[in-house]
């Protein structure tokens, strides 16, 4: 096995291991028995089709999300807008709807879909030119629009996109037959997922196999080399940022019109974030992604269920994706830290 | 008339450094964290820490100076979290600081669920209702608390020792070069974990200075990115503790301004004008980064953990 494989094995396990320590002493400390506990949430998680489903319906916006913030690391930036972008996706693609809630599924569907995918890749790329251009953080520039994001979709929920047939309660009105994106097997499992899926493949393949890929490599380790093989940091770094917010933008549009059914507030539940998590687990791997994706989506599905049938608050579910990310992080940073000195 | 305007000015001015006190501290913090070298997103979740365990302690104890300081430590502990990943653990600071970010996120939306929509009585102003008439000074006294002021003195305090004393220059020199430090006989990860508490102790203060003293209620997510505005605020005010206070007012005057806009029965809408304070740091970084070009006064050891620039 190589060096970096060893590690990855050696803080997956580790990681995994000292997330479970950390788990159980919470659940102790909240005063539920840490193994049965757990046990309940692999269950709620994947132990039968339903909660598999459930599973794979939360992995999805998670997964975009993820792809979102893997694909502009490739070029050393840290975009951590994915929850902005989600937002914004939305309003744009909704916008289509309720401007022409009569049109006929083959025109609506897609344009509505591409609206949302251009939205999120508008509110990325302004970052990614303010980065480009300006020298802007962009950490700091996608943090403080995905508050402005949400606030903006409360301007449309709350003024003018407001349903009147939903009696106070704020959001737009629901979407039509021909504005839903479609479900599968019979389940809340939407075509999202398959296009985060074959995203996650092709993004692979685009930066391991391509010119592209090595371009991206190039300029992120030497900008100037880069440019000598010509490849334009200014132009990839929109190009990477707009991509990525293009496929938050879908998530966005996606949960909106299949999960949520109309244009409402709380539209996410943090999936930005976790999405950011999901990345940095994956090591900024696109096809390592999937299956953390997944993961991650059944804890949060489990977080669901265990409020419904235990009556353990949701919130347990996001200390429990903090505590792992903490384990991870310090697990994998210790492994590197170890086999640096020893190498 | 001289004496009206003199009335609503002060009473601006209070209305100003009220909504300017914690985004003050917690700025102040980064700006420290920063200075060694440390990025710490963390903040976000340190002051939400502080606004609710701030809150719990003020609202069991009826003591809100208690509450403060309870505020204070628990967002020391939880930057010790972010203290032990980076240093301890070589982990990467930007990740740390989201995980650290995530932690507060779910620790106070799950033990602070009792306290939502909760009430505490905060500080007593500075003067009784007697003062109120004063021109200009009156408003201020009878509408201000003793944090406003308190938080002045940090603020300077801070710039004077970073800038006056020994260790201040320690903390500087390690922010610019941990070689130059160590060969100085500077230990700069002891300096780097001094940066990250002190950062934590004054967010997690900020937080309960929002939840105890100027809101005197706990609500989830009650910060709203308060932590994240300071990190770019850090930037506006270029590292310096002493620029951090005139930043933060024209912040603090913005927010002020948009709330009695309102009043006035301004019609738009109360979500457009909540965009105003992320819209304008926005801008100011924009501005900065701009004029600064490549790296502006940034400590030079920032720049490996905060993006290569230029």
């Amino acid at each position: 096995m190589s060096d970096a494989g060893k590690i990855r094995l050696v803080a997956t396990l580790g990681g995994g291991a000292a997330f479970l320590l950390a788990a159980s002493i919470f659940l102790i400390a909240i005063g539920r028995p840490p193994l049965t506990t757990l046990g309940q949430m692999a269950l709620y998680g994947f132990g039968d089709g339903y909660s598999l489903s459930e599973s794979l319906v939360k992995a999805t916006p998670i997964l975009l999300c993820a792809l979102a913030v893997i694909l502009p690391a490739r070029l050393g930036l840290i975009s951590v807008g994915g929850e902005g972008q989600m937002y914004f996706g939305a309003l744009t693609g909704t916008a289509i709807v309720v401007w022409f809630p009569n049109g006929p599924i083959f025109l609506l569907l897609p344009t509505m879909l591409v609206a949302g995918a251009l939205g999120g890749a508008v509110w990325s790329g302004a970052a990614g030119l303010l980065r480009a251009r300006c020298n802007v953080n962009e950490t700091i520039s996608t943090l403080l629009m995905n508050y402005i994001a949400v606030l903006l979709v409360s301007y449309a929920i709350y003024g003018a996109w407001k349903d009147p047939a939903s009696l106070g309660w704020p959001a737009s009105m629901a979407f039509p037959k021909a504005a839903t994106v479609p479900s599968m097997f019979g389940t809340r499992v939407h075509v999202g997922l398959v296009a985060g899926i074959i995203a996650a493949l092709m993004l692979h393949i685009g930066v391991t196999y391509t010119r592209w890929g090595i371009g991206l490599k190039v300029l992120s380790g030497n900008r100037k080399v880069g440019a000598m093989v010509g490849f334009s940091f200014v132009r990839q770094t929109l190009l990477v940022m707009a991509i990525g917010g293009a496929l938050a933008g879908f998530a966005g549009i996606c949960e909106t019109s299949a999960i949520q059914g109309r244009l409402q507030a709380g539209l996410s539940v943090g999936y930005g974030l976790t999405g950011f998590l999901v990345a940095w687990l994956s090591g900024q791997h696109f096809l390592r992604a999937v299956p953390i994706a997944i993961l991650i989506g059944g804890l949060i599905a489990a977080g669901d269920a265990l409020q419904l049938y235990s009556k353990i608050p949701s919130a347990s579910a996001t200390i429990l994706q903090g505590l792992l990310f903490v384990a991870a992080l310090g697990v994998s940073g210790l492994a590197s830290r170890r086999s640096a000195r020893h190498g | 008339m001289a004496d009206d305007m003199l009335l609503v000015a002060g009473s601006w001015a209070a209305a100003m450094l009220r909504s300017s006190t914690p985004l003050m501290m917690v700025t102040l913090g980064e700006t420290l964290t920063q200075r060694v070298g440390i990025v710490n997103l963390g903040v976000e979740g340190q002051m939400l820490c502080g606004a609710c365990v701030g809150f719990a302690v003020a609202a069991q104890s009826g003591s809100p100076a208690l509450g403060l300081a309870a505020g204070a430590i628990a967002g020391l502990l939880l930057a010790l979290i972010h203290g032990v990943l980076c240093l301890g653990c070589g982990a990467n600071q930007i990740g740390s600081g989201i995980a650290v970010w995530t932690l507060g996120l779910g620790l106070t939306s799950y033990f602070g669920r009792s306290a939502v929509g909760g009430k505490v009585s905060g500080l007593s102003p500075l003067a009784g209702p007697g003062f109120a008439d004063l021109p200009f000074a009156g408003p201020i006294l009878s509408q201000l608390t003793p944090i406003a002021p308190l938080a002045i003195i940090i603020v300077l305090a801070a710039g004077f020792w970073l800038y006056r004393t020994r260790t201040g220059l320690n903390w500087r020199i390690v922010g610019e070069s941990f070689q130059t430090a160590r060969a100085l006989g500077i230990r700069p990860t002891i300096v780097q974990a001094q940066g990250i508490l002190a950062g934590g102790l004054l967010s997690g203060f900020a937080g309960a200075i929002l939840s105890v003293d100027y809101t005197q209620t706990w609500a989830n997510e009650m910060t709203k990115g308060r932590g994240f505005v300071a990190v770019g605020l850090v930037i506006v005010a270029r590292w310096n503790p002493y620029l951090v206070l005139p930043v933060v007012l024209l912040f603090g005057l913005s927010e002020a301004a948009t709330l009695r806009l309102q009043a006035t029965g301004l019609t738009l809408s109360p979500y457009l004008i909540a965009c105003l304070p992320y819209v304008v740091c926005l801008l100011c970084v924009v501005i900065v980064s701009i004029r600064e070009g490549r790296i502006g006064g940034m400590p030079a050891e920032l720049i490996s953990v905060f993006g290569r620039r230029g």
